[in-house]
This record gives C-alpha cells, structure tokens and sequence, in this order.
C-alpha cells in the first residue's frame, strides 16, 4: 500500500468536511515506560480548526477506515505546543515530536521521510493560525472523537501490559501503576507545590592559563545579597600538553580553593558539584541550608575539540533537582577562530546531543529535559563583518548597539541555528576578549583582531529573570575578563502536607480504578428451588450470569473444603466453568435428578435437597448459590427390609419415621413383619401375573418413562384405580423397583459364593436356603413368577437364558461403594454368565421344596 | 522505585448479617455508601493501598456473606488472613451478643490473628443498645480494641482500617526482628564454637 492510499482510508474515517491535511505512518508513540508502535498522525481540518489525530488499527498498514481506532486528539488550540528534537545518535533518520495541548503531553517518534517536512509546516501553520485568532476555537466537531477518558486509557494500560504496548529495550522494568503514581504526580504539581525565588549567580572566565594570584571578590562578590546558588564556570585551566593528554592539573584545585575563599562570606555554602574536562571546570555551589532540598545530582562532559572528541573543547555540566524543580547548568569552549561560528553551531549541538545524565529506574535526562537550563562559558562567537579599528571605537564609547548587531552569536541566535528556546540579557559592557594580559588595553599583537563578546551567558526556562549582566574588567590576569549573570529564579516547592493529600488522592484514584476492574457479575438468582422433587424426575432450574465489569470474566464453580466435587451427585450444572465477555450474559442450567442412589440417601436421612454451590470468579469474588427443594418419598431407593414392614403407603408416613425405619432395617425380625414380601413388588407382579404374561417382548420392550412415573406415583400413593401404563410401563416399573432397593436381593456379602457356586444347583439352592427370610420369600416370588412367564414363552417370545442373563444381574448386583480393580471385559462376561447361571438353576428346576420348606 | 507494595495483607469482615460490613468496606475502598440494603451472598473483596511509616501496604480486604447459612462456606475464608474485623451493630443486641460466636469462628480457623471490633451504624444515639461501656469492658476482657463507626457518616471508619493495618504490620516486623534475633543466635553459637576450637588448637 502506498502512502496515498493508506491516506485514502484514513479520510473515510472522518466526515467530508474534516479533511486530511497532512498525514504520518510508522509513527511511534512514546511514554517513559513503553512504546506503541505502528501508529498514523493525521492533521485534520475542519473549516479554520485543526486538529492532530493519532490513529491505530488491528493490522498494520490498515485496509479499511473500519479497523482504525482513534486513540489521541489534540485540538491545535492556543495551549498548543509542538516541540522538535532529533535522535542524537542519529540524527538524519529519526525525528521526535512534542506535542502539547490542554495539559496533555505525547511524545512521538517519527522516521524522518520528505513527509515528515510538510507535516511539520502544517502543523505550524496551524498554530500561527490559531495564535491570530482572538477567540478560542471551540472545537465542537471533535466532541465526537474524545470517546475516552484518560481513566479508561490508563485502565487500559493496567489491563494490557503485554498486548500492543512493548517495553522500552535497557530501561529497567517499572511497575505500570507506578510509572502512573508519578504520571498523575506529575500532572498535578500545581497542587501541591509553591514557588520560591531563589538567586543564582553564574561566572565564566576564560582564565588563559593562569594561575589565581589575584583576588575574585569583584567578580564573586560584588552584590547586595549573597547568592542562593554559585555556578562558576572556566575556560583554558591549563593549556599544558600534559592535562590535554592526561586530564590532570593541579590547577583544579588552586581555582576551586580561590573560588572558595572570594564567594561572599556573608552566606555559608557547600559544594553540590565540581567537574573538570581538560581546562573546562564548573563549580556548582548552593547556600548550606538548602542543600538538604538537593537530590539526584549527576554531571557528565562532552568533549568537540580535536577529531570531534577531544577535551580540549566541548562542555561540562551538573543537573540536579533542586526541591521539586530540575536545574542544569552547563559550562562550555566552543571552537575558535572568527570564521568558525558554524563550528561553533555544531559545537552546541553536539553539546546537547551528547550529553546525557543517567537516572535511577528512567531513561537518561539530556540537558533540554531540566526545567531551569543555566548556559555559560567562552562561546568564542566574535564579530564579523566590521573593522576592528571601528570596533574598537564605538566600544571605547560604550555604543555597543551597532557593534552587537554584527554579534554571530546574536545573529545565529535570531536565525535559530544556535540557542534555540534560550535567553541572554542586554549587554551593557565592553567585549570581554582580547585583551593584554595585566591590562585593559585591546590585544596588541598582529593579528589585529576586533573585540568580541566571546564569554556570554544564556538561559531557558520559565520564571527566570535577570537580574544582572556584566562583566569584570578589573580582573586582568588573562586575555579574557571574567563575565557574571545573577538571576532570580522561581523554584517549584513541595508543601508536603499538600503533596502527601495529592498522593494519597491519587493513590486512591488508582486504587478506585484497581476495584472497578475486578470482574464483576450479577447473578439474577442466588436462591434457586426446585420445589417437589421426584424419583427419576428431571428438574431443570436456569440462572442467569451478566459480566457487569469492564473486562471478561472467567467463572467456574468450585469445591467446598473437604469436598470431592463441587456439587451433590443428585445436581447436574452446566456449564460449570466458562468466560463471559463483559456486557454478555450466561445462561446456566442446574439439572436435578434423584436416582437410586441419591434417593437411598435421602430415604435414609444421610442427605437431603439441599446444596450451596460456590461460584468462582477468577481473579474477583465468589457467589454462593442455594439450591433447594422437597423429595417425594417414593418406594423406590427403599430396602426390602423397610418395604415389607410398611402397611400404608409410603407418602403417608412421617419423613423421620422413614429415617429411622431405614436406619434400623438390620433389627427386623422375619417373622413380626407386616408382610412377607413389599406390597409394591407384588402389586406389579401380579398385574403382570394376571394381565400380561402373554405380552410379546415381555421384559424385552421398554417402557413408556411418563407412564413409569404414574406406575411410581400409583404405588407411592396406594391409589385404589387400576394400576396407570402398559405391561411394558409396568414390567420397567418392577425391574427399575428391584434395581433401586437398598441391598440387593442377595446381599453383595453373598456375591462371590454365589458365583463360585454357580456350576453347582445343590449349593445354589443352600445359599438361597440360608438368606434373611424376606430375601428368600422376594427371590423365590420372583423365580416363580418368572418360570410362570416361560410356560408362556410361545406368545411372550422369553427364554430362559435371557431372562436368567437380565435378572441375574438384578439379583446380583455389584456393590457399588466396593472399590474394585477395573474389570477387564473378558472377567466381566465371565461374571455376567455365572450370575446369569445363578439365575438360571432357579428358572428351570423345580424348587417347590424350598417354598414348602419355610 | 519500582514496587508496588512493600506489604500484602488480607483482612476478613465477618459478624452477623445486616450490621454493615459491606457498607464499611464500600466507605472504606470506594469512599462511597449506599442506603439500599443487598445482602452479600458470598465473598467479595475490594483493594486498598495505604502508606504507614513510608511503607506501602497493598490490603486485599475480604467482606463474608453474614448469613447462618453459609457460615460453613465462610468460614474456609479464614485461611491465610492476617486481621479480622468483628463488626456487630450497636442497634441490634443479638449481633453484639453473637460476637462470642464469631471470636470462637475466628479461634477454629485461624492461628494467631489481629482483630479489632467493631460496633457500626453509630450515628443515631436514640437507637443505640449496645452500650459503648458494655462493648469496651467486652473488648478489655477480650484484649481487643473497640471502635464504634459510621460507614454512613463516615465516622472512625478509617481509624478503624488504621489501626488494624498497623496491628498487622507491627506484628509482621515483630515476627521478622524475632526471626532475625534467632538467625544471630546461631551465628554467635558457632563463632564461639570457632573461637573455642582456636583455644585447642593453641
């Protein structure tokens, strides 16, 4: 894609009217901790207003207008601010952006293309634009664009750390909310801060290899008041072949003593800072009563002179942050020589490229990062295009106007190739190079040259005022006289009271936000009742789950302590676990079925419907859910015991009856009990008995299940109709009924015997001998019904084998709560037969003997 | 600088259903409070970071389901909590009369735990039963300092977080100075053990 179609689809973005005026790609955004790349800068117009869009899309360049969000607007507004700085590595390739409008600041990196110079004119064409206009735009037309506040974006960037946003390479990893503390901090300094003037006193002398045989009061203590803030800058220490190739002098130390002994008495000071390259040394020295205020101090030297690099020019600096207020002070010796004042450019350039104070835990500060920038030292610029004669005169006659206008220094200032955004003061004192050493007479030597003020002092930053701009003739050791500059400057103050408030108010807002993002959800019921209940009858409830949060919500439901699964075995839920998307909703189904298992557990009291479920939120709170409801006794899940002793039916007897019925079913006595087998098992027997032993597919057919639950409600009420349902219905009924008791009818102690003796009808017929007297009277019920049923087997289509193989696996059932080792298939069948023969011995032989027996 | 927290700590809020534990937690984290009465069903938990003797304490406060039903759920919440806030409501008898039961939950779940109790919906004296004598000679007996809020009125709200927090990391620093003062035991016992060794061989 071109850049011309790519501008295409980031016009469809905005309406007709708002036209794309000039447009970036491949542009990155910056914030101290992380990089968002691959975004587009828009200027767009809208009649006289115009504004800079940032825009990002899914994929990368963006196909359709569709998938491109907008993620910054700054309306060009007379608050906007557009800064430029190159890469210092690299300058020619990579551009940085500033810009500022209504508080917000970004900084952009940009690729430096042809684009990028069009861009940047109508981006000032904009803010000249709106700088001539007296009324403020309103900028109505983008209220549609500023869908998010700067909440939500730092929402994000605390939920998003690892999509789309990329560490900065060698900066150390910072916590997100904390680079956000001090974003917010940072944003706020107004709150919490007062200012307070301070005076700062800034010397440059070129001493020209001098040692300090005279005294420095008239330059270092020549005002009403002592100084806050001493920064002494010289030039030319010590022009010796060893301190150039060495970095050593002892004249150092000679000029900081002398520097020491002639600042003003009147005020006690300390050292923040001393830095020497070569023969450039600045001395930063602050009252003693403020330097408890003085932290982060770090200076570094740039060297420019020879090859660029070496230290014979260059600059030294000290930064430190003074209170809540960052101060820079740079002493530099640009290039000599009258022609070289694009040297000298250069010089300056490089300067502020290179120079670079490391910080803990930040990218390192460059001199234009301070607050308060002091620039002072022999800039070397000098006077061009004059004749020094002329010079020489006008000076002598203190008309210094005519000669300044032929300033480089001055000249290059205005045309922005040196100083940018800095300051310097009116100059009301005569050049303070080249002299005669020891006098105040102009350089007598060939070379003839015209005076200039080669020792300046600039500044940048906001509340700074000069005071005081002079220089120091009296001092004559050197071919240059001392220059000094006193400033009153307005430094930011923390009121800690205030700034612990605005902390802890921000604290709190991180705190509020942090809150607001753990997931939440509404659950629409909290209690949910299944009312009655009954055997085999599948309930079904539904809740409902909204993710009411900012983000997507993962849910699960989870084990109580002690617990094995996270619900009873009678509830089904679904699904149990799942990932809602915010605003969506999840629809949850809780399935309630009592089966033979859980209903032998409620028969006998050992659980009741009754469950709270614990609904999880990954990373948020859980949700307790109640699930209730009533169990309809039922003969089924009964044991045989507790059936043949119930004369009426089972819904008519007290629930803790039945409890403790259940409960002591193994005291029964055969013979005290009401009948000899369950009424139920009868019941349906003999309606088979009588109505049905000629059905085809006896036993084979299934039943209807709407017709077995009528059959389970007529027992369980003692209905006096007719037995509900087909044959089949009620031959399902016996088979479900038998399955559901308690015990099996040969209990499972007797399992195994009755297996090995399987081969064998005599020992078959001594076990059954040997059972509880109600198991014997139901199994030997059974098996004549069933030799009954094969007499008939013509019409009903049974045979033996089949249903020894069916009730062989009723009688003897597998206990359940026997842990075993997993059958293999082949023992499974092995088991399956022999029980089957079991069965088989009881359906083919005559055993009325064991009934005549009893 | 980049920490977040120096300390973690989680807090409980257990008593009876209705005295307003939810509402002290909402004042607490969110500087907010609501009239209209939901009661929590379940655990919910709401973060607050606080700044005590320059260092940073991130609190995760957990606020419990009141309710008799789910005391067992509850009470497995207990597990890992470094203070427990027993809130009772000073209009309600029964809810000061069951802080017993709540000090006894309390002792079956947790090991050595700070709490503080807590009387809320101070803010109307006409309807006030639980008399602040009665409460603190409780407390005094119980050695538990007492405070009687208003998450409505905002009254002791914070000073109540305060202290526990600051009970929680005093016992925290305490526990570590004790660790510490082991850790020299055992090297004073084996430099003198050196030292000893020295005399031999001399």
């Amino acid at each position: 894609m071109n850049h011309e179609e790519i501008k295409s689809v980031v016009q469809e973005k905005f309406l007709s009217s708002e036209r794309v005026t000039a447009f970036l790609t491949d542009a990155k955004v910056l914030h101290p901790e992380w990089v968002k790349r691959d975004r587009l800068l828009a200027i767009v117009e809208y009649g006289d207003e115009k504004a800079v869009f940032c825009l990002f899309s899914s994929c990368y360049p963006p196909k359709s207008f569709t998938d491109l969000s907008i993620e910054i607007v700054l309306p060009i507004d007379n608050s906007f601010k557009c800064e430029i700085d190159n890469k210092p590595s690299d300058p020619e390739a990579i551009l940085y952006l500033n810009l500022q409008s209504q508080n917000n600041k970004f900084k952009f990196e940009i690729q430096m293309t042809p684009r990028v110079d069009s861009f940047v004119d109508e981006l000032f064409r904009g803010i000249e634009a709106v700088n001539k206009v007296p009324t403020q735009p309103e900028f109505v037309w983008l209220k549609k664009y500023n869908v998010k506040d700067e909440n939500d974006i730092i929402a994000e960037s605390i939920v998003l750390p690892r999509s789309g946003i990329f560490n900065v390479p060698n900066s150390a990893p910072v916590a997100i909310r904390e680079s956000l503390i001090k974003r917010k901090m940072c944003d706020k300094e107004a709150e919490y801060t007062f200012t307070k003037k301070f005076t700062v006193f800034c010397g440059t002398w070129n001493v020209n290899d001098k040692s300090p045989n005279i005294p420095l009061k008239g330059w270092l203590s020549v005002d009403k008041e002592p100084p806050d803030i001493y920064a002494i800058g010289f030039q030319e220490l010590d022009l010796s072949k060893e301190t150039f190739l060495f970095d050593q002098t002892f004249r150092e130390d000679e000029w900081y003593c002398a520097v020491l002994n002639y600042i003003d008495k009147r005020g006690k000071y300390v050292k923040v800072e001393k830095v020497r390259l070569v023969g450039m040394m600045l001395i930063v020295l602050i009252k003693e009563k403020h330097y408890p205020y003085v932290r982060n101090i770090v200076c570094d030297t740039v060297g420019t002179g020879i090859m660029g690099k070496m230290g014979n020019k260059g600059g030294v600096s000290i930064r430190f942050d003074l209170h809540n207020t960052s101060v820079c002070f740079v002493n530099s010796h640009l290039a000599a020589h009258v022609e070289e004042y694009e040297r000298r450019n250069q010089d300056f350039r490089d300067i502020c490229n290179r120079t670079r104070f490391p910080q803990i835990n930040q990218q390192p500060k460059a001199i234009k990062d301070h607050d308060h920038i002091y620039w002072l030292g022999d800039l070397n610029y000098r006077i061009t295009e004059l004749d020094p004669v002329a010079v020489k005169k006008l000076v002598n006659e203190n008309n210094f106007g005519p000669v300044l206008e032929w300033d480089q220094l001055r000249q290059q200032h205005k045309s922005n190739n040196v100083f940018a955004g800095y300051h310097e003061g009116i100059i009301s004192f005569k050049p303070t190079y080249k002299y005669d050493p020891g006098t105040d007479n102009w350089d007598s030597s060939e070379k003839h040259r015209a005076p200039a003020w080669c020792d300046r002092i600039f500044w940048k930053g906001e509340h700074i005022t000069q005071l005081d701009y002079r220089s120091h003739p009296a001092l004559n050791i050197s071919d240059h006289k001392p220059v000094s500059a006193i400033f009153s400057s307005e430094i930011k103050i923390i009121n800690e009271e205030k700034y612990r408030k605005v902390y802890e108010e921000v604290i709190k807002q991180l705190d509020k936000l942090e809150n607001e993002l753990i997931p939440q959800v509404k659950v629409d019921i909290t209690e949910v009742d299944f009312g009655t209940v009954r055997y085999l009858e599948l309930q079904v409830r539904s809740i409902t789950i909204k993710n009411t949060g900012k983000l997507p919500v993962e849910f699960e439901f989870i084990k109580k302590l002690d617990e094995t699964n996270f619900c009873k075995e009678w509830l089904i839920v679904e699904p149990y676990k799942k990932c809602i998307c915010a605003d969506e909703t999840c629809e949850i189904q809780l399935k309630v079925l009592i089966n033979k298992t859980s209903a032998c557990k409620m028969n006998a009291g050992t659980d009741k419907l009754y469950d709270i479920l614990v609904l999880h939120l990954y990373g948020g709170k859980d949700i307790f859910i109640t699930v209730n409801g009533t169990y309809q006794r039922s003969c089924f899940g009964c044991s045989i015991e507790v059936l043949v002793n119930l004369n009426i039916p089972i819904r008519e007897v007290p629930v803790g009856k039945l409890v403790e019925l259940e409960n002591k079913r193994d005291q029964y006595v055969s013979n005290q009990s009401t009948y000899s087998i369950p009424k139920e098992i009868w019941f349906l027997v003999d309606h088979i008995y009588l109505h049905g032993l000629k059905e085809p597919n006896l036993f084979e057919q299934p039943g209807l299940h709407s017709e077995v639950l009528q059959i389970r409600d007529w027992l369980d009420t003692g209905s006096i109709d007719p037995i509900p349902g087909s044959i089949h219905s009620v031959a399902e009924a016996l088979l479900l009924l038998l399955e559901s008791t308690v015990d099996p009818i040969i209990p499972y102690n007797l399992q195994s015997v009755c297996l090995r003796a399987s081969a064998n009808y005599l020992q078959c017929k001594q076990i059954i001998m040997e059972l509880p007297e109600f198991r014997k009277n139901v199994f030997l019920y059974l098996c004549e019904f069933l030799q009954e049923a094969l007499q008939h087997s013509a019409e009903n289509g049974l045979d033996s084998k089949t249903l020894s193989t069916l009730f062989g696996a009723i009688f003897l059932r597998d206990n359940p709560n026997l842990i075993q080792e997993p059958q293999s298939r082949i023992n499974k069948q092995v088991i399956d037969k022999k029980k089957a023969q079991f069965v088989y011995h009881f359906l083919v032989n005559d055993h009325s003997d064991l009934i005549f027996a009893k | 600088m980049s920490r977040e927290f120096d300390h973690l700590f989680k807090l409980l809020i257990i008593g009876d259903s209705g005295v307003g534990k939810s509402c002290l937690l909402l004042r607490f984290a969110d500087n907010t409070f609501s009239g209209s009465y939901i009661t929590t069903i379940g655990v919910d938990f709401k973060i607050r970071t606080l700044e005590i003797n320059g260092e940073r304490v991130k609190l995760q406060i957990w606020d419990t389901a009141g309710q008799e039903r789910f005391r067992t759920i509850t009470s497995t919440y207990y597990r890992g909590t470094h203070g427990v806030i027993v809130v009772y409501d000073v209009t309600n008898g029964e809810s000061f009369a069951n802080v017993k039961r709540w000090l006894h939950e309390i002792e079956q779940n947790c090991d050595v735990v700070n709490k503080v109790l807590v009387g809320n919906k101070n803010d109307c004296p006409s309807r006030k039963v639980v008399v602040t004598e009665d409460a603190q000679r409780f407390a005094n007996q119980m050695n538990i300092p007492l405070f009687e809020t208003s998450a409505k009125e905002n009254i002791n709200v914070e000073e109540m977080f305060l202290t526990i927090t600051k009970m929680v990391l005093r016992s925290k620093l305490e526990m570590k100075e004790r660790q510490n003062v082991t850790a020299n035991d055992v090297v004073n016992i084996r430099k003198s053990g050196h030292k000893s060794k020295k005399k031999c061989c001399q």
